[in-house]
């Protein structure tokens, strides 16, 4: 096992070993490590079944059930694009198709420099606002597409490099 | 609660027992619900909904294998909406598994080139499915009744079918997802090798990251398979072919006796084996062995002719000159000079004429089983209660408090007898201690792993009755009533302070105490032990010390109680039974008590050898010395190896009955087709002395014979009465007469199922339990535990001693799965952990490449991890998936004879790389 390796180890074990809670459950486990690192590497996974006595498949069968774990390191940036009811009416399909242009992606995903997440979310809770997207946590709403766009745009340029590793 | 439930069934009243769902209520009654997820056995589930029916007063339509059965139910299975809802459901199932042919009503007359009216693409018809015909989709199609008003199209999921992995082919393509495969694997299991992947639409049967099967923890029984209702898990081998017949009978791949399914096709070739369920030493369950081992009864290189020696060469020859070339040349060499050695698959009519042969004809007691090379497992046994059997029952393990298991590599040599301790203990905590060097799969499960030094067992287990004594956690009662010598064993254990016990075998006094206090409290508890490893003179002792402890914790003679010896041929334990044993005639009859050769030899119309006999350890030593000049082996056998095999070729005379032209045949004078376990009709005996039917599959292809008969023949030839044996059921009625504990059996009462001994009168019903009456008239005498010998010297060129370790996961370690020649292997770096002051000794750290060299020769590399928990021990644990993918690419003809063990040898380590 190399340095690196039983580094993430000890960072995944320290996750699941401080939960909060009186008692753990996979599903828990699961959760702290991805609060912790952003995603699940392999190691996680067999690190949840070690802690709770049950297989690695045990463990895959939770994780997989659940679309909010991601497997992959996330980008640098997050960005969501809301697509609830009320963004919905208010144009938001205009926005995501603008964002994913300017992502260059065609669905939910990483962009190949592994620079920016794509997500939709189906409300983020300000449908006053709408159409609205969040990047990196924050809200901004009354979108229109020019907007969205310079948003996204100017991730990428504020951030040309993307080379370097997440969580690892 | 009451006994029985009296509901209503479709205007029907029926009877159920309190606890059953309606699905299991209506099946004993038999009244047909449809169903697919629900597999009797398992837990309910309720994924599939075939089985829904209408409850009066209830609301909607409940799963009948969900609801359980209540007092005056009125339960409805054929109203209109239930039909309605029912056809809904198969046709959401059928709408992503082919389905042009499920519901068409042509389906029993089409050929896979026959012109489709519908236009179903050839590789959607049925009859290109592997599964076709044994398909339980289909006929609950056909039964709920779905014609062709459904398209034909349906969405293919295109997913890569898995071929690669060892022994399986699984084409989720076909999956419906009822989840039976994952059910079967976790709860029957205990494996959870497979899981539940992703939900809702695209949930899916998978493993963690669609890891290969070799490195998820499979075990590669096959439950999965025999539980799966479609095309979607198969067999590779024979995956296409269909069953002509079958037949039920017993694994022949080792002593705990499964029942099996055997599919024989038109050509007569054994194509599938699928546990019984209502085999009682298996429950369905089949291993590795018993699934994936048996087409050795299929090879084109087996043997249809005798072969004579005749100028050094071994040349095709009739039975007649076969068998007079023996009679000429066993001749010389009657008495003492002459051996037999039975094949641990040999039947029990097999071992009974073998026995009879050596003793009346040759006049030599040296008969055994070529597997039996530590007859000291149930000598030890018998020494102190005079039993020469497990005491106990397989299954009834379900039922202990606890399980103790020394030194056995259980789930490879005796996979299913793991079963129901891994069930217990995953169900309901059922304690397991395991005594063991090495690292093997119970260890994963037990609660205690006390790892001693190799050679200091005895101790180990003399500490555990030294704690439980000081202690005083014994059985009182059971002691006082029912042994004697309790102050001698006191007193021999006087000098076994633990102290000194860890000091000797390197595991810590809590462990200890901590083993005790547990085996002690937690009754019944069981006692499983195969005495691997285990050096030849300590093992009636350490036998002796088992015994000790069962007894002391009155785990003798009671329900899932007692001790089991893991005996390793299939039917070592009948071949005992029926006297092929050196020093036992039929029914375990001493061979050097007069009065019981002058019974069994009135009974033969002869007189019997009164000279001991060599057990298979002695004949090869014998043969060695020139003492043994001529032997008759039957089979191959996994304890002949290279040592022995020179041995055999040093006979004057030897003759081999053989499936194939093995290394053994090869040095014979004479060798003798035998037929195979398929061919054969008879009897096996298993360890846990149930008595249960070989039945044949297949037809001799030629002229190849079974052991009894080419024996019977031999001594016709040979001049001497008694063997004039018409069939096998004769020579088992023959057996049976002479000895008490299968007096109550035939060959047409086995054919009704197995039965185990002692069963004195026909209308007996057998005894899984001996000594439930208590231990006869004396009491059982403890034996007091010799003090710890001085460890063996090891050859001071090798001198470290090397645990080797086998286990279904490991999920810590970093490995890769490649493709050589299309099948999956697992590529990895192994590890050998050795202990810190012997790493500083060879100037070894952590990370280092090592070359571990044993005195076989054999080198592997590992990286040196400094976990090792004693000096001089170092061990490397591999995983059961790298032995699985060597198993599939094996080309013997017979590959599971000779599944490599884990035996701890001598090694030096040599550095050949620094971190």
């Amino acid at each position: 096992m190399t340095h690196q390796q039983s580094a993430l180890r000890e960072r995944i074990r320290q996750a699941i070993t401080t939960q909060p809670q009186s008692f753990s459950t996979i599903l828990s486990s699961l959760l702290a490590v991805q609060d912790a690192l952003g995603w699940l590497p392999e190691e996680a996974i067999e690190e949840v079944a070690a802690h709770s006595g049950g297989t690695v498949n045990d463990v895959w069968a939770v994780a997989s059930f659940y679309t909010n774990f991601r497997f992959t390191p996330p980008g640098r940036h997050v960005v969501e694009v809301c697509w609830g009811p009320t963004c919905h009416l208010k144009g938001a399909q205009a926005i995501l198709d603008e964002v994913q242009r300017a992502l260059g992606l065609e669905h939910e995903g990483d962009t190949s420099d592994g620079g920016v997440s794509l997500k939709y979310n189906t409300c983020l809770g300000a449908c006053s606002q709408g159409p609205v997207i969040m990047v990196d946590h924050a809200i901004m709403g009354n979108m229109t597409s020019a907007h969205a766009h310079e948003a996204v745009a100017r991730l990428d340029k504020s951030d040309g490099n993307h080379a370097s590793q997440h969580g690892a | 609660m009451p006994d029985e439930i009296t509901f209503t069934i479709d205007g029907v009243q029926v009877k159920a027992k309190p606890g059953q769902t309606i699905l299991q209520a209506a099946i004993d009654a038999g009244v047909y619900i449809p169903y697919l997820c629900y597999f009797p056995g398992m837990k309910p589930y309720g994924a599939c909904r075939a089985c829904l029916v209408e409850v009066e007063g209830g609301r909607g339509a409940p799963a009948s294998c969900t609801t359980p059965v209540a007092p005056n139910m009125v339960v409805k299975s054929d109203t209109p909406l239930v039909k309605a809802l029912r056809k809904g459901v198969l046709e959401l199932l059928m709408s992503e598994h082919p389905h042009g042919c499920l519901s068409c009503h042509r389906i029993e007359l089409c050929g896979p080139q026959d012109i489709c009216l519908r236009h179903v693409r050839v590789t959607d018809r049925c009859v290109v499915c592997p599964k076709n015909e044994r398909c339980e989709l289909k006929d609950t199609v056909r039964l709920v009744g779905i014609s062709m008003e459904l398209p034909t199209s349906y969405n293919y999921r295109n997913l890569p079918i898995h071929t690669q992995d060892p022994f399986y082919d699984r084409d989720y393509n076909l999956c419906i997802v009822c989840a039976r495969c994952v059910r079967a694997c976790d709860e029957l299991r205990g494996d959870d090798a497979i899981c539940m992947v992703e939900r809702s639409g695209k949930a899916l049967v998978g493993t963690s990251r669609g890891t290969s099967l070799l490195e998820s923890g499979c075990e590669f029984c096959g439950a999965c398979i025999d539980v799966c209702p479609v095309g979607a898990l198969v067999e590779r081998d024979y995956k296409w072919e269909k069953a002509a017949h079958s037949v039920y009978t017993t694994c022949p791949n080792c002593a705990v006796g499964c029942q099996m399914k055997l599919e024989v096709d038109r050509w007569q070739r054994v194509i599938r084996a699928v546990g019984d369920w209502n085999g009682e030493a298996n429950h369905g369950q089949l291993c590795y062995r018993g699934k994936f081992g048996l087409d050795f009864a299929n090879k084109a290189e087996q043997l249809h002719y005798p072969l004579v020696r005749r100028d050094g060469r071994l040349v095709e020859a009739t039975w007649e000159e076969a068998l007079d070339v023996i009679a000429q040349g066993l001749a010389p060499h009657k008495g003492e000079a002459y051996a037999l050695l039975a094949s641990p698959r040999s039947t029990n009519e097999d071992a009974y004429v073998a026995q009879k042969f050596a003793r009346t004809v040759m006049g030599s007691n040296s008969v055994d089983t070529s597997t039996d090379s530590r007859p000291e497992l149930v000598l030890g046994l018998a020494d102190m209660l005079g039993v020469h059997a497990a005491t106990g029952s397989t299954w009834q393990l379900l039922g202990a408090r606890c399980t103790l298991v020394v030194n056995s590599n259980t789930t490879e040599d005796h996979n299913v007898m793991a079963v129901p301790i891994k069930q217990a203990h995953r169900k309901n905590g059922q304690k397991v201690i395991v005594v063991d060097p090495r690292e093997v799969e119970l260890t994963r499960y037990a609660d205690l792993w006390l790892r001693p030094r190799p050679g200091t067992e005895v101790a180990l287990i003399g500490g555990i009755l030294r704690a439980l004594l000081d202690e005083s956690l014994e059985d009182k009662d059971f002691v006082y009533k029912s042994c004697e010598g309790i102050e001698e064993l006191t007193r021999s254990l006087a000098h076994l302070d633990l102290v000194r016990v860890e000091g000797v075998t390197g595991v810590p006094q809590a462990s200890i105490r901590q083993a005790a206090r547990l085996f002690a409290k937690e009754r019944p508890g069981a006692i499983l032990y195969a005495l691997d490893n285990v050096a030849s003179e300590d093992r009636l002792a350490l036998v002796h010390a088992l015994v000790d402890l069962a007894l002391l914790t009155g785990n003798v003679g009671k329900p899932s109680s007692g001790l089991f010896p893991l005996r390793s041929g299939t039917n070592e334990q009948g071949a005992w039974d029926v006297g092929c044993a050196p020093s036992f005639l039929p029914g375990y009859r001493p061979v050097a008590d007069a009065a019981a050769r002058d019974e069994v030899g009135k009974a033969w119309g002869a007189s019997l050898p009164s000279a001991p006999g060599l057990g298979v350890r002695s004949v090869l030593a014998g043969l060695r010395e020139g003492r043994v000049k001529a032997v008759q082996v039957i089979g191959d056998s996994p304890t002949f190896d290279a040592e022995a095999l020179d041995a055999l070729s040093q006979a004057q005379f030897l003759v081999v009955h053989e499936h194939f032209l093995s290394d053994l045949a090869k040095r014979a004078n004479v060798v003798l087709p035998l037929s195979t376990f398929a061919q054969a009709q008879g009897s096996y005996t298993s360890l846990e002395r149930r008595v249960q039917l070989v039945r044949r599959a297949r037809s001799a292809r030629a002229e190849e014979q079974p052991a009894w008969r080419a024996l019977a023949q031999l001594a016709q030839r040979m001049g001497v009465k008694g063997f004039e044996y018409q069939d096998p059921g004769q020579v088992f009625g023959e057996l049976a007469a002479l000895m008490p504990a299968y007096r109550g059996l035939s060959h047409e009462r086995l054919s009704k199922g197995g039965v185990q001994w002692p069963c004195p009168e026909e209308g007996h019903s057998g005894t899984p339990v001996l000594l439930a009456e208590g231990l006869g008239a004396g009491k059982a005498k403890l034996t007091p535990v010799e003090s710890p010998k001085a460890p063996r010297e090891s050859p001071a060129e090798y001198p470290l001693l090397l645990a080797p370790g086998r286990v279904l996961a490991q999920t810590q370690r970093e490995m890769q799965v490649v493709s050589v020649e299309g099948l999956n292997r697992v590529q990895r770096d192994e590890v050998v952990e050795l202990h810190p002051s012997d790493a500083a000794a060879l100037g070894v750290a952590a990370g280092d490449m090592l070359e571990v060299a044993a005195t076989s020769g054999a080198r592997i590399r590992a990286v040196a991890s400094l976990t090792g928990q004693l000096p001089g021990v170092v061990s490397i644990t591999t995983l059961f998936g790298q032995l699985a993918s060597q198993l599939q690419a094996s080309s013997a003809p017979d590959r599971m004879l000779r599944v490599p063990g884990l035996e701890v040898v001598p090694v030096r380590l040599e550095k050949v790389a620094a971190s």
